[in-house]
Order: structure tokens, then C-alpha cells, then sequence
């Protein structure tokens, strides 16, 4: 019973790292339906900038988290006018960004890969090793604070989307594009906005993997179907469904891997990817999936 | 005197592709419905799309209250005074009723103006009222269409283009849709609506346009246009040996 409180917790702050990681993805594809699949190698992106930061300048990963995220807005805005934006009225947008992320991945993992090699690398501040023990339960310090602060984070996301003016302003879009054209709302700035939003999510995440896990450039094909799984099992889109997801099967995760070995928690994400696109195409909280 | 909105000469067309409205003329009287008819690729809906700015003009000018709007973004045009539903549903589906009627006044920068606004409108309609925190896509197809004029009134435009409101609904709903059209109406909105079921746009309007291969035919007082015989043949009697 210990044991399994113990693996609860770990699956729940794991699973708040995934929904922050999954949720820029969630929102990007909502907004613009671009099947963002650079959004892996852009966490990575943000990892090293926490990793460098910390190397170089001692800077703790969770002070330099911001500035990741800073970081990655830009490089987000920069990539969505360079490669997206123009293609934004092709009539086979969502179908063609699958490729062009893929080629954007592929040159965002060779760029990194050449400048810092693939070698595992992992940030360590001071409480990377520590633990809080609470009688038999024991919670590594890091995985406690990288699971808060991703939880904060998201709820931040949730309130800015639900209460603010331009929080309304990409809901709609996201919902009837153009209908919040009709009123008043400029898509076009919405969509690079959101796009950025979404880079630096990942940018913030980044931070904060860089001392949960171990991660080197090409680690993020791994977790292109981990975030993948989580975004379809909650619904493509739609931000509470892929919280709920990743929390879901992170759980289940942290359980298989104690009960059944590691090596098969990973398995957890691509089974569950597979039953949900047999059983229930559109996931759990998506609408209905149309013939068109 | 300038008509409330006037329209001269336009040229609009898609992309490259041909003039749809190839010298379009139209005026629009202020405090009235007023239906424009025509067949299938009339341009009818090409010539509202133009008007509100989604749809860029070749050539021509159109004027609101004597100002030409030719050129302005589509929001600045609601900025105006003028607002445009859609034929499809334009709503947001996972928004509750309230949200939506916020989204309704999302050119407005007074939040607090906003939210007066948006209760005056629920007073009016009590089945909103009753509904304010259920979301969209759950209610009727009729009370979705109702929530979507309600929410044209919270920028309080001076004219309401509507692209066939009455599509897809029951007939008994369709009434309610005109009762409501004729609420805006009686506040001292313009309307300006296009129906592909000429018959109940005119019965329903002041006045009427015939528009037949983006140019006008013939205008007049609805009842007259509903009366006569040419119109009848050419543009109703087509439509009702259909239906």
C-alpha cells in the first residue's frame, strides 16, 4: 500500500512535467492545426539553454526557466514567419505541416547535435539528488519540484486562456476561426502569437527536464509519440483533455514500471496511442470525428 | 441625402479568378429589412462578404452614412457600425452563452461597459438568460441562431448583414428567427439579409433587391416585388414548385 502511494505521487508529478511539455503542442495544434512535430526537439532546445546557463554560469535551471521560455518565444516567432505563415492559406495546411515540422525537427536535432554532440547530458543543481522522506514514502526532491512548477505553470496557461482578452481571443479561434474573425479578432497575430506561446512552453519544460531527465538531441523522437499519445488521448486540441491524458498515463506509466520493469512503462504511451486511435478516434474529450 | 450604406459599380471576385460582382449597385435604407433575392451564384453572398471587408474590391465604392469604407480591415468595418453573420453557425461551440456574447463585444476595450451590455441583452432574451453558463453546442439549432443575432447586438451595429438565417431550421423556428430580426429592427438596426427561400425573405422584409448575375434587376417594397408577376414566375414560382 506504501508502495503504491509512493508510485501515485511520482506518477503524478511526472505526469504534471508531461501535460506542461504536451500542452504547447495541445495549444499549436488547436489554434492553427499544425501537427507540430519540432515540438519535442524545441524542448530540447530549451534544455540546453538551462543545461549551458547552469554550466557556465551556475545558473539554477528553475531561475533560468524563463529565460528558455524567452528564448523559445523568439525562436517560435521566428520559425512561424520563416516556414508557416506562408503557407497558411493552402487548403491541405494541417496535412503539409506534418512534413514541414518533420524537416523542421530534423534541422532543429542536426543543428544541435553538430554544435554539442549527442551525448547524454543532465543538469544538476543541488537538490538533483536529494529526497523528502515522509516516514516510508520517498519523493526525489527534483522530480517534486519540476512536477510543481509545471502544474503551476499549466493552471497559469489554463487562467490565461480562460479569463484574459487574448485568452478569449485564441479560444475562439480555436473553436470557429472564422467566425472570430467576423469579430474583430486578427487571426493572423493570434496564430503567431499562439505559436510562440507554445514555443515557449516548450522552451519552460526544457528547463525542466534538463534535471528530471537525462536528454541528448535525438531523445526527442522518443518523446514525439510519448507527446503524441497524450494530445490524442485527450483529444486533439483540446488543453484539459491532454492534461487529463498526460496525468492518466503517466500514472499507469510509473505503475507498469514498478510492477512489470521499466522497459515496459515506456510501452504504456504507444499502447495506449494505438487502443485510442482503434477504439476511440477522436479521444476522450474530442468531438466526434466527421467524414470530411 | 446619402442612404445609410450605398454601394456603386463594385467589382469582386475570388483569387484570380472572374468577377462575381461585376458592377454591382446597391442602397440600403436606414431602419428597415430589406432582402435581397436572386438564384443560385447571384453573387448574393459575394456582395455581403464584400461589404464587410472579408472579401477585397476590385473597383467601385462603398459608402457608410456618406463614408467610404473601401479598404478598411474587416474589423475596422465592424468598428463602424457593421455587422456580418455567416451562413454556417458562428458560434463557438465550447463556449458557454455568456463567453459568446463576450466574444460578441471583443472590439470593445470597457470591460465593465461589456458586461452592462451583455446582461440588456440577456433581459431580452430569457431563454439566454436562463441558458448564460450552458455551452453553445448544446443547445437547439433555433436558440443557437438566436444567440448568434443576440450577440450582433452587443456592439450596437447600425447594420446587420445576414447570410440565410433561416437555413436548416424548422419552420416554426424560422418564425422565431424573423420575430427576432424584427426586434433588431424595431431597436433601430438596419437590416440587410439574403434568402435563398425568396418567398419568406420577402414576405418577412420592407423592402427587396432582385440580384441576378451580380447585377439588380428590380427593386421595390417587398410587398410589391411578392405582388408582381414577371418576379413571381422568374424567382418565386421557380423556388416554390421546388419546395
Amino acid at each position: 500500500m506504501t508502495n503504491a502511494i509512493q508510485v501515485l505521487i511520482l506518477g503524478v508529478m511526472l505526469g504534471g512535467v508531461y501535460a506542461l511539455m504536451a500542452s504547447g503542442l495541445t495549444l499549436i495544434f488547436g489554434v492553427m492545426r499544425i501537427v507540430n512535430l519540432a515540438h519535442p526537439i524545441m524542448i530540447i532546445w530549451g534544455a540546453f539553454v538551462a543545461y549551458w546557463l547552469f554550466k557556465l554560469y551556475g545558473i539554477d535551471p528553475l531561475v533560468s526557466m524563463p529565460i528558455a521560455a524567452a528564448f523559445m518565444f523568439l525562436v517560435g516567432i521566428v520559425l512561424y514567419k520563416l516556414v508557416y505563415a506562408r503557407e497558411a492559406a493552402s487548403a491541405k495546411y494541417s496535412e503539409m505541416t506534418v512534413l514541414l515540422t518533420f524537416a523542421v525537427a530534423l534541422v532543429m536535432d542536426g543543428a544541435v547535435s553538430t554544435a554539442f554532440s549527442n551525448t547524454q547530458r543532465v543538469t544538476s543543481p543541488p537538490y538533483a539528488t536529494d529526497a523528502f522522506i515522509f516516514g516510508p514514502i520517498f519523493i526525489p526532491t527534483a522530480q517534486l519540484y519540476a512536477g510543481i512548477v509545471s502544474i503551476i505553470l499549466v493552471g497559469g496557461l489554463f487562467a490565461f486562456l480562460q479569463f484574459t482578452r487574448t485568452g478569449y481571443a485564441i479560444r475562439a479561434t480555436t473553436q470557429n476561426r472564422t467566425a472570430a474573425q467576423l469579430l474583430g479578432v486578427n487571426v493572423a497575430f493570434i496564430s503567431l502569437l499562439t505559436f510562440a506561446i507554445g514555443s515557449a512552453l516548450a522552451g519552460a519544460s526544457g528547463a525542466l527536464v534538463s534535471f528530471v531527465f537525462s536528454f541528448f538531441p535525438a531523445k526527442h523522437w522518443e518523446w514525439i509519440a510519448v507527446l503524441m499519445s497524450l494530445v490524442v488521448l485527450g483529444g486533439m486540441g483540446k488543453l484539459v483533455g491532454t492534461i487529463v491524458g498526460a496525468f492518466v498515463l503517466s500514472i499507469i506509466a510509473a505503475f507498469v514500471g514498478t510492477y512489470a520493469g521499466a522497459t515496459w512503462s515506456t510501452i504504456t504511451f504507444f499502447l495506449a496511442l494505438f487502443l485510442i486511435l482503434l477504439i476511440r478516434p477522436q479521444g476522450l474529450f474530442g468531438d466526434p470525428i466527421e467524414g470530411t | 441625402m446619402p442612404e445609410l450604406l450605398e454601394v456603386h459599380d463594385v467589382v469582386a471576385g475570388y483569387g484570380n479568378g472572374p468577377a462575381i460582382l461585376d458592377g454591382t449597385s446597391i442602397k440600403v435604407r436606414g431602419g428597415q429589412i430589406q432582402c435581397i433575392i436572386g438564384p443560385n451564384g447571384a453573387g448574393k453572398s459575394t456582395l455581403l462578404k464584400t461589404i464587410c471587408g472579408n472579401l477585397p474590391i476590385r473597383s467601385g465604392e462603398v459608402l457608410l452614412g456618406g463614408e467610404r469604407i473601401v479598404g478598411l480591415q474587416p474589423h475596422e468595418i465592424l468598428r463602424k457600425g457593421i455587422c456580418f453573420v455567416p451562413q454556417e453557425r458562428a458560434l463557438f461551440p465550447r463556449m458557454s452563452v455568456r463567453e459568446n456574447l463576450r466574444m460578441g463585444g471583443y472590439i470593445l476595450n470597457d470591460r465593465a461597459e461589456l458586461e452592462r451590455r451583455i446582461d440588456d441583452v440577456l433581459e431580452r432574451f430569457p431563454i439566454l438568460r436562463e441558458r448564460a453558463h450552458q455551452l453553445a453546442s448544446t443547445m437547439s439549432g433555433g436558440q443557437q441562431q438566436m444567440l448568434t443575432m443576440a450577440r450582433t447586438m452587443i456592439v450596437r451595429p447600425r447594420i446587420v448583414m445576414l447570410d440565410e438565417p433561416s437555413l436548416g431550421l424548422a419552420p416554426k423556428i424560422v418564425d422565431q428567427v424573423y420575430d427576432i430580426i424584427k426586434l433588431l429592427r424595431d431597436e433601430g438596426i438596419t437590416i440587410l439579409l439574403i434568402e435563398q427561400n425568396a418567398l419568406m425573405g420577402l414576405k418577412n422584409a420592407d423592402w427587396g433587391v432582385v440580384l441576378d448575375l451580380g447585377k439588380t434587376l428590380f427593386e421595390g417594397p417587398a410587398k410589391e416585388i411578392l405582388a408582381d408577376e414577371r418576379i413571381q414566375e422568374l424567382y418565386l414560382g421557380r423556388r416554390s414548385k421546388a419546395a
